[in-house]
């Protein structure tokens, strides 16, 4: 058995962490022995493990030695028993200053029994490279959940993931040179370097023809590339870039805010899941500060998640209508969505961006009047997504475009790691809500609620889950406010303690938003890494995209429900050196001339 | 004159079926931009800086996460200019909660678009206090000087002497300090002063 002590023995890294009494690496039996499979773990790679400890309640994390590092991944993700853990991302970072080591550190979500959230935990396991060596093995080979955050971490601090099956450019945009790392501390987040562009793009495989879509996604009208290799028809292969809204937040963020400044810049992340992204962050900055946020506070949260949830499941089932060609269904399905926004405009001050939440509690309290608007709204959404559902689902043009499309396998759904609705399409029990303890910062457990769960894997089924769903949720926000507490909405956070580390988590309507923040000096936050759910769905698509037509295409796309700028989150868009070149109308024409023929 | 509705009350008559007159053809949508909408009066527009209550104390700037808000001191002019940009604000209502004196004013305004960037800027500029003893100016305002007046009470003014310092220069602050430690002759002097010290009584004895 190896003890305390051996431990200590072959630890060589200064960690911050034990100074101020937080590390437990005193009592590691008893902290093995507080959750099902860490002591599993821990027999298994015990000659690798460095350090194991307790970051906050239900998250842990292992110091492991990199050569290790695919194995120890794998040993969770296809753990026999718990059958639904998965690699939910990964962080970078450089701690140069703070130790001479970069780290780079893969988050599971371990589900020891799906929905209980006292039973699951988060593992994080943590790899220091040398300052001059910052490679490891890649986990990508094995596992395609890790492909885009292991080129990730390779455009935006320099890693090496060795073996890498697909070690292309992700991130960065093509004119940006090579050997600059944005992520790294010792670049400024103002610089914006330039070069010659240059892009890499998969070769055509032979006998198939390339029909580009994109830049511009046809029907969510956003910026994705999608390359389709097609042989008449069908989809043979598929080639994907993206990234083209990648805007630097993280590295704002980590500059020259305060704690409370990132929460709104959080929040813009996106402007479909935004408090969800706002609710994640203040959750993991609240369970570093190891504080309990009032009771009405976590009511009122949720209650406005599930508001944002029922909106845009009725958004995205009329975005799925127009493209499948049944306009009628989009203009009612926004029709029946509008009262909503209404009310959170009403409740909040905002449609969108609704800027309630504070590192502690929320700004807003509910009016005792507005309950019954609430309800109201509840009961006429409830009424009109029945009726539109009962002639949605028996139109053909509807039926006919979403059945049996775009089927994903639970198998393969898996190892992307797919998450939301998506995954419960494709018979994943997974729902962040429950999985892991969102009970800091809402009140999901106290209430009563299913979790739909399809196993047909197509774009019906996820049109079907997404749609109980919603009735789910007018559930839950009749139930929160029934029960609502009465009491404070906000608790004082104080200072925040130095060098910590910890996840914020919760469900957006499209899959889990992970939000990991690790605290610098004078309450500045070192490193704050935003993941979005179409992180994990978007690499899925090409394997729902072959061997279907090319007009499913968009449909099959847009069942994910993606949404590229939160994927995106980190562009240089620079104001002082202004680099971007606006071509005058003259210089545009020539250039037409030139490359005729050649785009 | 009929008193002016309360806040509570206002919010309570709004009722949007009635100010946009939504018709059952069109349950939800309406002419707009071709008709004025009314945003509820919980809407979170842009904020305005009413410049007579400002004090120009900048605890809306600490608070801005976008760099709306900037201030600049110009010490030469002896004033100091809060600026507020509209086209960077995010419009989330940080600087109306932490301003001390409701200088900064929600708005239910939306619309800003212009084809004259300086629309969107809102400049206040305030007077800096100046010291009474060599003139220089300070770094704060001569309304800040009055807010502290009206806000602290009468004990912690006498208690701390501060009628005499409030209108000093920080190096002004400190010359007074060691004057009045040196007057004092059973004082418990800091190692710094000893020195002083040591050379006056030379001084006195020569
Ligand atoms: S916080 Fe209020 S008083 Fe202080 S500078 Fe800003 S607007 Fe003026
Ligand atoms: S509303 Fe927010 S972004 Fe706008 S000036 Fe105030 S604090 Fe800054």
């Amino acid at each position: 058995m190896v003890g305390t002590k051996d431990l200590e023995a072959h630890f060589e890294f200064e960690c911050k962490a034990c100074e101020d009494g937080r590390c437990s690496k005193a009592d590691v039996e008893s902290i093995l022995a507080e959750r099902k499979g860490l002591k599993d773990f821990y027999e298994a790679f015990k000659e690798h493990i460095r350090e194991c400890k307790r970051m906050t309640y239900g998250q842990y994390m292992f110091v492991i030695d990199r050569e290790v590092l695919p194995e120890a991944v794998l040993w969770w993700h296809n753990h026999p028993k718990f059958k639904e853990t998965h690699m939910s991302t990964a962080v970078g970072t450089d701690e140069r200053p703070l130790n001479g080591h970069f780290a780079y550190m893969p988050f599971l979500n371990v589900q020891v029994e799906p929905f209980k959230m006292d039973e699951n935990y988060w593992v994080f396991l943590k790899v220091y490279t040398p300052a001059d060596d910052p490679s490891f093995p890649s986990v990508a080979a094995k596992l395609p959940a890790a492909l885009w955050i292991e080129r990730e971490v390779k455009d935006l601090l320099g890693f090496k993931p060795v073996g890498h099956p697909d070690p292309r450019r992700l991130i960065l945009p093509e004119d940006f040179p090579d050997g600059v790392y944005p992520l790294r501390k010792d670049m400024d987040y103002r610089h914006s370097p330039i070069t010659e562009p240059r892009t890499e793009y998969r070769e055509t495989p032979e006998g198939t023809t390339l029909v580009p879509m994109g830049p511009v996604h046809a029907g969510v009208e956003e910026p994705a590339h999608f390359r389709l290799f097609v042989k008449g028809e069908k989809i043979v292969d598929v080639d994907y870039r993206g990234f083209y809204s990648h805007r630097g937040i993280e590295k704002t963020g980590e500059g020259r805010l305060t704690y409370n400044q990132v929460l709104f810049l959080a929040e813009r992340i996106c402007g479909i899941c935004g408090y969800q992204h706002s609710v994640s962050y203040a959750m993991a900055v609240e369970r570093l500060a190891d504080v309990e946020i009032p009771d009405r506070a976590r009511y009122i949260r949720t209650l406005l998640l599930e508001l944002e949830r029922i909106h845009n499941h009725l958004l995205w089932v009329g975005i799925a209508a127009h493209l499948v060609g049944y306009d009628t269904g989009f203009m009612h399905a926004w029709r029946i969505r509008e009262p909503v926004m209404w009310l959170v405009e009403r409740l909040t001050g905002n449609r969108k961006q609704y800027g309630m939440n504070i590192v502690g509690g929320v700004r807003r309290d509910l009016l005792d009047y507005r309950k019954e608007e609430v309800l109201k709204v509840v009961k006429e959404i409830r009424e009109g997504t029945k009726k539109f559902l009962d002639i949605a689902l028996n139109t053909n043009t509807f039926i006919k475009r979403a059945e049996g499309v775009g089927i994903l396998p639970y198998k393969v759904a898996k190892a992307y790691s797919v998450l939301g609705p998506t995954a419960r399409a494709s018979g994943r029990k997974i729902d962040a809500r429950l999985d892991q303890a969102t009970k800091t910062a809402m009140a999901y457990h106290e209430v009563d609620f299913k979790v739909p769960v399809y196993k047909e894997g197509d774009v019906l089924a996820r049109v079907l889950v997404r749609m109980d769903e919603l009735f789910e949720s007018l559930w839950i926000v009749e139930q929160l406010i029934d029960q609502m507490p009465d009491g404070d909405i906000f608790t004082p956070i104080g200072n925040l303690p130095e060098y910590q580390e910890a996840l914020g988590f919760t469900e957006a309507h499209r899959g889990e938003v992970v939000h990991y923040v690790m605290t610098g000096e004078k309450n500045k936050v070192y490193r704050w890494k935003v993941r979005a759910p179409t992180y994990n769905n978007l690499p899925a698509v090409p394997e729902m995209l072959k061997g279907y037509h090319v007009a499913d295409a968009p449909i099959i796309i847009a069942s994910i429900d993606p949404c590229y700028s939160c994927t995106e989150r980190v562009q240089f868009v620079d104001v002082e050196t202004g680099k971007v070149k606006v071509l005058t109308e003259a210089e545009f024409n020539e250039l037409s001339i030139k490359y005729k023929g050649v785009f | 004159m009929a008193e002016a509705p309360s806040h509570s009350e206002k919010l309570k008559s709004w009722d949007r079926m009635k100010v946009e007159g939504f018709s059952k053809k069109a349950p939800v949508t309406t002419p707009y931009p071709f008709t004025d909408i009314e945003k509820p009066p919980e809407f979170r527009g842009i904020p305005h800086i009413n410049p007579e209550k400002c004090i120009g104390c900048g605890a809306c700037v600490q608070a801005c996460p976008p760099d709306a808000l900037i201030m600049e001191w110009d010490k030469e002019h002896g004033v100091k200019r809060l600026t507020y940009n509209a086209a960077r604000c995010i419009r989330c209502a940080r600087c109306i909660e932490v301003c001390p004196t409701g200088a900064m004013e929600p708005t239910t305004r939306f619309e800003i678009a212009t084809d004259n960037k300086e629309d969107l800027v809102e400049v206040v500029e305030h007077k800096l206090a100046y010291c009474e003893e060599c003139g220089e100016y300070l770094d704060f305002t001569e309304r800040q000087i009055e807010y502290v007046r009206n806000i602290l009470p009468k004990e912690i003014f006498d208690a701390y002497a501060l009628e005499d310092r409030i209108k000093l220069t920080q190096e002004e602050k400190m010359r007074r300090t060691v004057v009045k430690l040196r007057e004092l002759e059973s004082n418990v002097y800091p190692a710094f002063m000893l020195v002083e010290k040591g050379k006056e009584k030379k001084g006195g004895e020569e």
